[in-house]
């Protein structure tokens, strides 16, 4: 059973409302280590500086996108493993199927309440403490 | 717009929770409005625009964070929608319409509406370049996606449980350039 505290979170959405909804959801689950990205590319810079466990991730998104930003991450060898939830909109069934293929863990469907977000979550690391 | 342009035009009616986008100059997107807000955001250079139309959900205030999470999914569904037509996020133009109080109780749906929308686009950088929200009348609402242009029309309907008084701002139509 993780701590949350102890998983290290970078949220990545273009929206800022979105990504201040996500990190107070997260906190309400007793995460601390949350970083934010504006976009697929800032993600990426930032993940390939300073690692993490887990990435919330938007799909649409200027300059790089959630699922190009998954196969970055899936071929670069010290970013490989890290856990990815893609957040997406209703009507994106296609979209989560090619995730899947690219090896995305869970998938989360907007808008979201703090306990689906616990759910998935959970889902991929166990019960969280 | 000429008299021909108007009679040529083609109206898509947006109801709640729906939104519509185009770059064609003779569309116009209507919608009518009560506690519901709609937005209008525009791109002046790619030519395009599009309306939502949506209500928060209203639980008295209990889950504040809910309806900012449902505000926020409605929006992001719009702009993403004009993102995939070539507009830029960044010459993105707001106009706002609704929010009134349709009817006297615990809860101003369309303040909390209101108040969303107008903290939304603030925080997103995305300037309000007019609004009509608030007030206690119904409005109906034309949006010309292509060009930015919008009229709102105002009802002098009272609120239900109220007496009819006059409305706080003047029925009729008003341009918005």
């Amino acid at each position: 059973m993780p701590a949350a505290s102890a998983i290290k979170t970078l949220v990545v959405d273009d929206q800022l409302t979105m990504r201040a909804l996500i990190r107070n959801g997260l906190q309400q689950l007793g995460f601390t280590q949350i970083e934010e990205a504006v976009d697929g590319e800032d993600a990426l810079r930032r993940l390939i500086q300073n690692p993490v466990h887990l990435v919330l991730s938007d799909f649409n998104m200027p300059k790089l996108d959630g699922l190009s930003l998954l196969r970055a991450l899936r071929s670069h060898g010290p970013t490989r493993q890290v856990a990815f939830i893609m957040l997406t909109g209703r009507a994106d069934n296609e979209l989560v199927q090619r995730a899947a293929q690219f090896g995305v863990n869970n998938y989360l469907v907007k808008p979201f309440t703090v306990t689906t977000l616990k759910g998935k979550i959970e889902q991929v690391f166990g019960a969280l403490t | 717009m000429t008299g021909r342009a108007v009679e040529t035009s083609r109206k898509v009616h947006v109801t709640q929770g729906e939104h519509h986008v185009s770059d064609d100059p003779s569309v116009v997107a209507t919608t009518v409005l009560g506690s519901c807000v709609a937005a209008c955001l525009h791109d002046p250079v790619a030519g395009l625009g599009g309306m939502n139309h949506f209500l928060l959900p209203d639980d008295g205030g209990r889950d504040d964070a809910g309806a900012i999470r449902y505000g926020a999914y409605a929006m992001e569904v719009l702009i993403n929608s004009l993102l995939k037509k070539g507009a830029s996020r960044q010459r993105l133009q707001a106009k706002v319409f609704g929010g009134a109080r349709m009817f006297d109780g615990l809860s101003d749906v369309g303040a909390t509406n209101a108040v969303f929308i107008r903290r939304f686009l603030d925080d997103e950088g995305i300037p309000l370049v007019s609004e009509s929200l608030g007030g206690q009348a119904a409005r109906r609402v034309e949006f010309w996606p292509a060009s930015g242009r919008a009229r709102v029309r105002t009802t002098t309907t009272a609120p239900a449980g109220r007496p009819a008084r006059p409305a706080p701002e003047p029925a009729g139509d008003v341009e918005l350039f």
